[in-house]
């Protein structure tokens, strides 16, 4: 291991940390602090999502919102329908509203919890495994993967709004019944349901490592720089994309799941173009390349969000553009980049290189 | 006994036949050098045996098995490999991490997944030893000199294990010393793996050379010992530089 991992593994320690104990510690464990970081910890997940296919495999997926939507709406189906158990035939109120007289089949496995856990996850999966395999095999790129992904975004989130009679539509799913997470009611303003959405990150975390750490993270990295070559040696390249991709789909979902939770609500503005690109900002300003990184920005944004947002209300949407802006100008590799460099200027100069030596060495990175 | 052959391939673009009815057999075990021209159509036969190009008709045949329209991916498991004209190592990625990616003899996503370091030994060490890259293994291969650059390109084909193993101008900037370096390592390859040159360095050629044929205009123009070669007419009517 050189000492880039050493560091990146202190890093690992010091956010886990922070997230389990020093959070919980300077909220002063108060209910309502705790659940607007654990929505915070929820968009983590979802950056670090996007970190994982963009940063490691150069797939800029711009419709990340709508797995991450699709998550949200998969656990709000399930707890509308607890919630309207008491309904003639269990039917939702805004079904009646629109001249829905039963349950649609499509709604029927999510009264099922482990159903609807598992779909949360696999839904999002299987359809960017599909759209994974079409773009894919047809060696689209770049540029390309992004405009489709976009487009596919729109074209979900106005499927949802116009099927009013089974979404929702423009209000999307409210009135929703508390989770019972396997007899555990889960209070949403609770230390234990913030430790429920830090262990989910944490969890999102460490699976999305040993697949960077692994040599799939190493063939993606090289599928990146020069995907053309990497067939050359014998690697499907369309099967590894296909895969990364679908994992961050199925990651993005898990993070939609909690974020109905903590919410307790399900909108098409999760759905968004708006929200799909302010994921893409938050992962810019962590830094692509490292997972926690993208995580670490999401929380950072979010957090100035809720402080700034307040104070400049009309301008906060101009504010998040300039950063982005900003980044992708003076600061590529994000955060995670700068700490890097100062990890490594420090490194070298214990070595005893002279600081000429190693700006050499930097700026040759 | 052949390890592959190829029947009147034929590659057009636009209007020029890059390569215009090549037949050839390569036999196992052998090194054949390939030298014509600029531009008489060798890499592009070199593309189209590892599938970067497709052809416009004719038939590869691999041990056996028509590989004429297979993907490249395809093409390397059956056990060809490819060294680019242009060095083509991965920047970003460190030494050590590029053989780590040419040694692919299980390329399958669960495979992958399970592999998380690589020791430097057995056939690793040795690869890294022979082109003598083993002191720089966590070095980026984006920082290393035009020479190391096509070393470790060599080094990820020791480590890819080919049966058939491409190169296109492999001593293309290297030092006489390291053209003399790189005749041992071919001539340590032959008989285990197959290799086909493209060389314009002629005392290269003669140090490595069992068969040669040379090309021109995209066609087989002549085809024997480096000593008929040099002495074939039509051969110093084209190929005037050496
Ligand atoms: N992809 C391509 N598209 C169009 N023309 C090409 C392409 N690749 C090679 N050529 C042309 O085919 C001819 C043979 O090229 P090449 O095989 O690179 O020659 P050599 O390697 O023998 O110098 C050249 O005239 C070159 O310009
Ligand atoms: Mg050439």
């Amino acid at each position: 291991m050189n000492r880039n991992n050493r560091a990146d593994y202190l890093g690992h320690i010091v956010f886990i940390l922070a997230i389990l104990l020093g959070v919980p510690a300077l909220l002063g464990f108060d209910g309502f602090e705790l659940n607007t970081f654990a929505r915070y910890l929820s968009l983590a997940i979802v950056a670090s999502a996007l970190a994982l296919s963009w940063g490691t495999a150069g797939i800029l997926n711009l419709g990340q919102a709508a797995t991450f939507g699709i998550g949200a709406y998969v656990m709000a189906m399930h707890l509308k329908l607890v919630a309207s158990a008491g309904n003639p035939d269990g039917l939702p109120d805004f079904m009646g509203w629109n001249n829905v007289t039963s349950l649609p089949w499509f709604w029927l496995p999510f009264q099922s919890l482990t159903v609807t856990l598992i779909l949360g996850l696999a839904l999002p999966a299987l359809l960017a495994w599909a759209m994974g395999i079409f773009m894919f095999r047809a060696r689209i790129t770049g540029v390309f993967v992004a405009i489709i992904t976009l487009a596919f975004l729109v074209a979900l989130q106005l499927w949802f709004i116009e099927e009013q009679r089974f979404t929702g539509g423009q209000n999307g799913l409210t009135g929703l019944a508390p989770l019972d997470l396997f007899g555990w009611s889960v209070d949403t303003y609770s230390l234990g349901f913030y430790y429920l959405v830090a262990g989910c990150l944490i969890a999102a975390l460490v699976i999305g490592s040993l697949i960077v750490r692994s040599k799939v993270g190493l063939v993606l990295r090289a599928i990146r720089e020069d995907s053309q070559r990497v067939r050359y040696f014998g690697y499907d390249v369309a099967r590894y994309e296909t895969f990364v991709f679908s994992t961050s789909a199925a990651i993005a979902g898990w993070a939609g799941m909690l974020y109905a939770l903590v919410l307790e609500f399900a909108s098409p503005t999760y759905i968004g173009v708006a929200f799909s690109l302010a994921i893409v900002i938050w992962v810019a300003v962590g830094g692509r390349e490292s997972l926690v990184g993208a995580a670490v920005g999401a929380i950072l944004v979010n957090l100035a969000e809720g402080r700034l947002s307040d104070m400049f209300v009309e301008s906060w949407l101009l504010i998040l553009g300039v950063m982005f802006i900003l980044f992708v100008l003076f600061l590529p590799r994000g955060l995670y980049g700068l700490l890097r460099q100062g990890f490594g200027r420090i490194a070298r100069l214990r070595e005893g290189q002279g600081p000429k030596d190693a700006r050499a060495q930097e700026s040759a990175q | 006994m052949n390890l592959m052959q190829i029947h009147n391939l034929t590659v057009q673009f636009g209007g020029l036949r890059a390569v215009n009815d090549l037949s050839l057999d390569v036999r196992r075990g052998e090194l054949l050098c390939l030298l014509g021209p600029n531009g008489a159509g060798k890499s592009t036969t070199l593309d189209l045996i590892c599938g970067k190009t497709r052809a416009t008709s004719g038939q590869i045949v691999f041990e056996g098995q028509d590989i004429t329209w297979l993907k490249e991916y395809k093409r390397a498991r059956c056990g060809i490999g490819r060294k680019f004209q242009v060095p083509s190592v991965f920047r970003e990625l460190t030494v050590l991490e590029n053989i780590e990616l040419a040694r692919s003899r299980n390329p399958g996503i669960l495979d992958s997944l399970r592999v998380f370091r690589t020791p430097i030994r057995g056939r690793v060490r040795e690869v890294l030893q022979i082109v003598g890259l083993i002191d720089m293994v966590d070095t980026r291969a984006g920082n290393l000199s035009h020479g190391q650059t096509q070393w470790l390109e060599i080094a990820m084909l020791l480590a890819q294990d080919s049966k058939l193993i491409l190169m296109d101008e492999p001593t293309a900037g290297m030092t006489i010393q390291e053209t003399l370096q790189t005749a041992a390592i071919f001539n340590s390859l032959k008989g285990d793996h197959t290799i086909i040159v493209v060389e314009h360095d002629m005392q290269f050629v003669r140090q490595v050379a069992e068969r040669v044929i040379v090309m021109n205009q995209g066609s087989l123009l002549a085809e024997g010992t480096i000593a008929g070669i040099e002495a074939d007419p039509r051969v110093k009517a084209v190929y005037l530089g050496h």
